[in-house]
């Protein structure tokens, strides 16, 4: 059999040329837009099958990445980028869990976008997305890869406006839009610093990440400025710390959206792209220390704002803001050793992969409830609905139990692995910052179990109470929408499981992607060992204290979390109130802009038009002027004519 | 005997341009207004001739004998125009064409307005001649 790796390609077309049948669909009968969700469905699907093709061409390969240039894009002086994909372990992984996740996603909105007049528009935008995000995986250089960047921006955009109709929605996408677009900046002139150092000129990324180019670039003293450029990017996509604004907001779009996008896959991204540029990281410890610590504060943060949310959702948003804290924790903990490296970034990598199942099954689990609950998703509003929703109980419950690190789920095996690598990373010279870390780390993961649980048992414990909008007749979602459910829930009970403790994960992506896309060369055998069963032990403590505070605060003792929210005012109000991140940027940012704005406007109103306007009202006087002399009589012309050849003779005469 | 100077040929000249430009200007029949802008063509036609026996070369007569055919071409041209004009208001008088001006400009009062034309002559109405022909009386009268 020849090699199948040219049919790459397939990956990201195919769900471009499902984007293009939905969006054609749009323009078609109303009988016809009803089937607008196939096209997207076996569009994804089969880029799921090609993404099975992809690994199995890692594997054949063994190790050595298959990079292919299809065809040079443009050619620009020193520039010249290639349309060229890449596989290795890292993209193979990335491309089997968002196509997968994205099938399951685009099959649960069959449902839950039933009856939306915008259905096919949905379903091209969300086929556009997944082209654009597995372009974002397979691409091999920098120019690519900030298209398909922009480009997943671009459908987040229309996504989160996708019912732009609402004043909330159309804010939200516009936030989103320009928070991610600060970070792109950066990104960007990351780009061009690693271009313009570059001493080929190239944007490949085999060509950068070669030891001697990576040695140039710390000879030249740009590799910190280019890591951390590249890393407000990766902030401004994976929403930490200073740009996590628009995250929360985002959850104004369709729940499969939050689901695919917010949770699941594009706000990986940044993680993805730290973690692909690793052998730059690798080489600048301060660039890891900022990683971890940006990543580290921002899990505590959105974390601590997650406790005292009352939206289910954005509970769920800003857990997944601080499991995207984690993950930048992790890769920020591969210093010193090579080993440690090696195991700090597939920590990050299998979180992302085991977080992607669950979070996806949360937000999904969540819809559902929306979908029974006629749209309310305000957890005072409801609850006990465990009876109501059995299925979604059951499969919400798995994602919870993920999430917040229950034993053997998946999330337990993936955020051990983080926390590991953190505790690995705090022994010897300068571990102290690393020690700081893990202390808030593991804070946080207490946190992370204890609000996971307070949404659950808001949610489906306590007495049964339905709002007035499920118009009486809440019932269980149609299958369409409970099979991804339940696929998801076997996904993250057993992800974790399956691929972390045998090192199944961690073997791969060291076999197929650190060996040949690392700059040193690593130990041959297993570079784990960092396994820490103090860790475990003790976050397995932490998560099952958290689960059981919020068990007693929220069913034993109702009255408790009032009282104690009480107590702790001035604290609970600056938690409920995002700690005024959005107050805070408004006042020293939106402010600012939007008066600016003002001024211009009344510059460009008053004094530019006015400027305009009244050379366009030269004429129109002149003609108001000598508009009597249009006065019909033929004589008054000629006599007009005359008097005009008299002077014209006299000045003649008289020059 | 020498030729008369050139000066008496341009007085003629100017003497002709000035009838026709006071004719064009005061008067208001259209027939009139033509032959005035007539009168001011030929006395510059004059005024070529003149000159071109003055220079003693042909280009003046040249230019002169364009001028009449011109003139020709245009009386044949104008007189139509004024047919039409004459069809649409039955009258001459160019300044009741006075509606072609601005739309927002107040019209100019004729102050002596032409005697109104006598109204056309009304011809007795004659039978037809011969004799009455022959037919039944009581056919007729069968209403």
């Amino acid at each position: 059999m020849s090699d199948p790796a040219p049919i790459l390609w397939l990956i990201p077309a195919l769900p471009l040329a499902a984007a293009i049948a939905c969006g054609l669909a749009a323009f078609a009968y109303a009988d016809f837009k009803r089937y607008s969700h196939w096209p997207c469905v076996v569009g994804i699907a089969a880029a799921f099958l090609f993404a099975l093709v992809a690994l199995v061409i890692v594997f054949r390969r063994d190790g050595a990445a298959a990079v292919l240039t299809y065809f040079p894009w443009f050619q620009a002086g020193n520039v010249d980028v290639g349309l060229s994909l890449r596989a290795d372990g890292l993209t193979a992984v990335m491309l089997v869990m968002i196509t997968f996740i994205s099938t399951l996603i685009a099959i649960f909105s069959i449902g839950y976008m039933h009856g939306d007049p915008g259905y096919p528009r949905f379903f091209a935008e969300f086929s556009l997305f997944v082209f654009f995000m597995t372009g974002l995986v397979l691409a091999n250089n920098f120019i690519v890869l900030y298209a398909c960047w922009e480009g997943v921006g671009l459908c987040s955009y229309l996504l989160i406006g996708f019912w732009f109709a609402r004043p909330s929605a159309a804010a939200a996408a516009r936030k989103a839009f320009l928070v991610t677009r600060l970070g792109d900046i950066g990104l960007f002139l990351g780009i061009l610093v690693l271009w313009a150092y570059h001493p080929e000129r190239s944007l490949e990324f085999h060509q950068i990440f070669r030891p001697a180019v990576i040695q140039h670039y710390a000879s030249e003293g740009v590799l910190l400025p280019a890591c951390l450029l590249i890393f407000v990017g990766c902030v401004g996509k994976s929403a930490q710390f200073p740009l996590h604004v628009w995250l929360p907001d985002a959850m104004e779009g369709p729940t499969p959206v939050s689901a695919l996008i917010h949770a699941a896959t594009m706000v990986t991204a940044g993680v993805y792209l730290v973690a692909r540029c690793m052998p730059l990281f690798g080489q600048e410890e301060l660039a890891l220390l900022v990683v971890a610590s940006i990543g580290c504060f921002t899990a505590l943060l959105a974390a601590s704002i997650a406790v005292t949310q009352t939206d289910l959702k954005r509970v769920l948003a800003y857990s997944t803001v601080s499991q995207l804290g984690y993950m930048f924790l992790a890769l920020g903990c591969g210093v010193r050793s090579e080993r440690l490296a090696v195991f700090a970034v597939t920590a990050a990598i299998f979180h992302l992969f085991t977080h992607a199942f669950f979070k996806a099954l949360l937000f999904l689990a969540a819809g559902s409830v929306m979908h029974a609950m006629g749209d309310v998703i305000d957890m005072r509003r409801f609850g006990g609905l465990r009876k109501v929703l059995p299925t979604t109980h059951w499969t919400f419950l798995c994602g919870a139990g993920a999430l917040s690190g229950f034993p053997l789920l998946s999330g337990f095996w993936s955020k051990d692995d983080i926390l590991a690598a953190n505790y690995a990373a705090s022994h010897g010279t300068g571990g102290g910052a690393y020690m700081l870390l893990f202390v808030v780390a593991m804070t946080t993961a207490g946190i992370t179990a204890f609000y996971t649980a307070r949404a659950y048992f808001m949610t489906f414990h306590g007495p049964q109470r339905l709002p007035p909008e499920a118009h009486g007749h809440a019932h269980e979602s149609p299958p369409v929408m409970t099979w991804p459910l339940m696929i998801l829930a076997g996904g993250a009970l057993l992800v974790g499981i399956v691929l972390g403790p045998t090192g199944l994960f961690e073997r791969f992506l060291e076999r197929y992607w650190m060996k040949g896309g690392f700059p040193a060369s690593i130990s041959p055998e297993h570079a784990g060992g960092h396994f820490s069963f103090v860790v475990m032990l003790l976050s397995t403590v932490l998560a099952l204290a958290g689960i059981g505070l919020a068990y007693w605060m929220y069913v034993k003792a109702p009255g408790m979390a009032p009282l104690l929210a009480y107590r702790i005012k001035g604290l609970y109000q600056a938690s409920r109130s995002k700690f005024y991140f959005d107050e805070i940027y408004g006042a020293t940012v939106v402010g600012p802009a939007n008066a600016a704005a003002h001024v211009l406007r009344v510059f460009d109103q008053y004094i530019l038009d006015g400027l305009v306007d009244l050379i366009g009202s030269l004429p129109s006087a002149v003609g108001y002027v000598l508009r009597p002399a249009q006065n019909g009589l033929v004589q008054f012309y000629a006599l007009l004519m005359v008097l005009g050849l008299s002077g014209f003779v006299v000045a003649v005469l008289l020059r | 005997m020498s030729p008369p100077a050139l000066e008496n040929y341009l007085i003629v000249g100017a003497i002709l341009f000035a009838l026709g430009l006071v004719g064009f200007i005061t008067r208001r029949n259209m027939i009139i207004l033509f032959l005035c802008a007539e009168m001011m063509v030929l006395a510059v036609a004059v005024n070529l001739t003149a000159f071109a026996r003055y220079h003693g070369n042909l280009g003046g007569q040249v230019l002169t004998l364009f001028i009449l055919t011109v003139a020709a071409c245009e009386a044949a041209i104008a007189l139509v125009l004024v047919l039409m004009l004459y069809r649409k208001k039955h009258t001459l008088d160019v300044s009741v064409w006075q509606e072609l001006r601005e739309p927002d400009q107040e019209p100019i009062e004729d102050e002596e307005p032409l005697p109104p034309e006598p109204p056309p002559p009304t011809w007795p109405h004659l039978p037809p001649s011969g004799p009455e022909p022959e037919h039944e009386l009581e056919e007729t009268s069968h209403v």
